[in-house]
């Protein structure tokens, strides 16, 4: 039995479903994250976990109980909100240890807990402090500590780090992750980034209108996509409509251009349409090394990105993005100039739809 | 930026001060003019002599003290009703705040002589429990605790806007929702939620509300005239049509009281700014 279940959870809104027929199994001491645009239901289905919202029908299991039902206050989760929500009129101190103190906990077991948790979020001198003398970083990292000062079975974090500067949000996941496997604590942590999501998770659950579209470690929602929604939404992706043309040699048509595949093609036959996806970074150009797929095009645009260049290639009417690493002796094409570029048969997924 | 451009912002703001100073001159000359005529009871002398015969009249202490407990009164009743009702709508009703929003508006459109002989007009019968003949009570208006109660139910109509507003935007300010969820998930219930969580966090909106309410019930005239109810409001009327000084020097008195109210809100209101200002 997981540690956490989520079976058949369903959640209306009025006439509007906002989570259809969710299932999970998360692991003890795993960091799953729930991702997806806006509205797909990923914060509905995390405040169900919390307690805060009531499904319209399935049941939400905690270490083998049922707490369906069972109000927020008595479900042991901690939970850390995108707005802080420190408390305004409580000191830093006061703040951690309020869960401690409505636990009715010893005095000084509170104030050594206190201690602790100022301790893990490195912020020892910053007891006696209110929340308004803090920077945003560290009244997430307070908050951080506040849910976990009781321990809780389950730690969720509601887009945590969304208030945040770029900076500090990198330097505070990192923070966030390293607590959590110092703890082993069972983490839900809800993002619309996806490369928060990717760089934290030890599973990814990418959401679209209420649904699952797909669980898996962060590599395989990323190398193996398993529909158009997942290869689009994680990543930038390459995805256009191609004709089988043999699926006995793998063999693909896009524009009139032949592709190998290397697989996907079961219960496909010649002359079936699909949507094939090849990942900007598996594209190179064919001048440096020759892979099984070796295509003309012609360059359309070049856009630096920082560490990666991002060219853009026309391969028979359709345009591609390839992504090259950037190197102070880059030798880049001109827009307009004619080239080839090459990439594996692995690099071309067929998504299931 | 330029030198010029500098100097043209620079330039004497001429038109804002003189509106300010317009404006300033308006509410003062006034207050100066009670101020100074309140003094000169005593011929060719400036003297306290009409604030000491207010002050020593029993009547004065009697009304003023019954408008201050009616005010206390009004301000806890008031209290325990807007507070939760605001908290609920934020927490769970939203849809109806369009609706108590336009309810709390209405002491505005309706003025207090309608709503006093409203009030007489409900109330001069006895109150029956619908569709029977069981009498819940007697008339309200034909007993002084029953008077008592109905200006206190219309202190607390006339306080309304001002109470409800100032809860709810204290409630805004804070975002109660969020607290209120952070206080759960750390095992908090309803009535923790509520004495350490948001009662605290709306200090300020709750003494703005609560001031304002006392400044209104303080000077409020047509309700006890009406009703019969021997307040300070009335007292002053009286006083301001057999005496002329006495009345100055107690009007003054009022507004430094108001002015210390509004002291006391800003004083506190300048701390908790701060903490607002963390959200």
């Amino acid at each position: 039995m997981a540690f956490l279940e989520i079976n058949n959870v369903n959640k209306q809104f009025g006439k509007s479903a906002a989570v259809k027929d969710f299932n999970l199994q998360v692991e003890k001491g795993e960091f799953v994250s729930f991702l997806g645009p806006s509205g797909c239901g990923k914060t509905t289905t995390l405040r169900m976990v919390a307690g805060f919202e009531t499904p319209t029908s399935g049941n939400i299991v905690i270490e083998g109980k049922d707490v369906t039902n069972k109000p927020p206050n008595q479900r042991d989760v901690g939970m850390v909100f995108q707005a802080y929500a420190l408390f305004p009129n409580m000191t830093v101190a006061g703040n951690i240890g309020f869960g401690l103190k409505i636990a009715k906990k010893p005095a000084d077991e509170i104030k050594k807990r206190v201690a602790e948790m100022l301790e893990l979020i490195h912020m020892p001198a910053f007891g006696e402090r209110y929340p308004y003398q803090l920077s945003g970083g560290q009244q997430q990292r307070v908050a951080l500590a506040r849910a976990l000062a009781l321990s809780p079975a389950i730690l969720l974090l509601d887009e945590p780090l969304s208030a945040l500067d770029a900076k500090i949000r990198v330097a505070l996941r990192a923070e966030i992750r390293s607590i959590q496997r110092k703890l082993g604590i069972t983490t839900i942590y809800v993002t619309h980034d996806q490369e928060e999501a990717l760089s934290l998770s030890d599973r990814v659950v990418v959401m679209h209108d209420g649904k699952i579209e797909q669980v898996g470690t962060p590599f395989e929602i990323y190398n193996f996509p398993q529909n158009d929604f997942v290869a689009n939404f994680v990543g930038t992706l390459n995805a256009v409509s191609a004709e089988i043309v043999d699926p006995a040699s793998n063999t693909l048509r896009m524009d009139g251009i032949q592709l190998q595949t290397a697989g996907g093609m079961d219960g496909r036959h010649s002359g079936d349409q699909v949507m094939i996806a090849i990942r900007p970074e598996r594209l190179s150009f064919a001048a440096e090394q020759k892979k099984a797929n070796v295509v003309a095009c012609t360059i359309e645009n070049i856009t630096f990105l920082g560490s990666i260049v991002r060219i853009q290639v026309r391969i028979g009417n359709t345009n591609f993005f390839m992504d090259t690493f950037n190197n102070p002796f880059l030798e880049l094409p001109k827009i307009g100039d004619q080239s080839e570029v090459t990439c594996s048969r692995e690099a071309v997924l067929i998504l299931s739809h | 930026m330029s030198d010029s451009s500098k100097r043209a912002g620079r330039r004497f703001p001429f038109w804002s001060w003189f509106w300010f100073i317009l404006g300033v001159l308006y509410f003062v000359m006034p207050l100066y003019a009670t101020l100074d005529f309140s003094l000169r009871m005593q011929r060719g002398v400036l003297s306290f002599r009409a604030y000491e015969k207010a002050f020593s009249d029993p009547q004065f202490l009697r009304t003023f003290g019954f408008s201050v407990l009616l005010a206390l009164i009004t301000i806890i009743v008031s209290i325990l009703i807007t507070v939760p009702t605001a908290y609920w709508i934020r927490l769970r009703l939203p849809e109806a705040r369009r609706i108590v929003e336009f309810i709390t508006l209405l002491p505005f459109v309706i003025p207090a002589i309608i709503l006093v002989f409203g009030m007489i007009y409900v109330y001069s019968s006895p109150i029956k429990i619908p569709f029977t003949e069981v009498t819940l009570f007697p008339a309200l208006t034909t007993f002084r605790f029953g008077t008592d109660i109905m200006i206190v139910g219309g202190y607390m109509v006339l306080g309304l806007p001002y109470m409800y507003r100032s809860v709810d935007t204290g409630m805004r300010t804070v975002d109660v929702r969020t607290l209120t969820e952070a206080a759960q998930s750390l095992g908090a219930n309803w009535p923790t939620i509520i004495g350490r969580v948001i009662l605290p966090n709306l200090r300020t909106a709750l003494l703005s509300g609560a001031l304002l309410t006392f400044a209104i019930v303080v000077g409020e005239v047509i309700l006890a005239s009406f009703l019969g109810v021997p307040t300070f409001g009335p007292y002053l009327f009286l006083l301001g049509q057999h005496r002329a000084y006495e009345p100055a020097a107690l009007t003054f008195t009022t507004f430094l009281l108001t002015w210390a109210a509004m002291g006391i809100i800003q004083l506190v209101s300048g701390g908790q700014g701060q903490v607002a200002g963390a959200h």
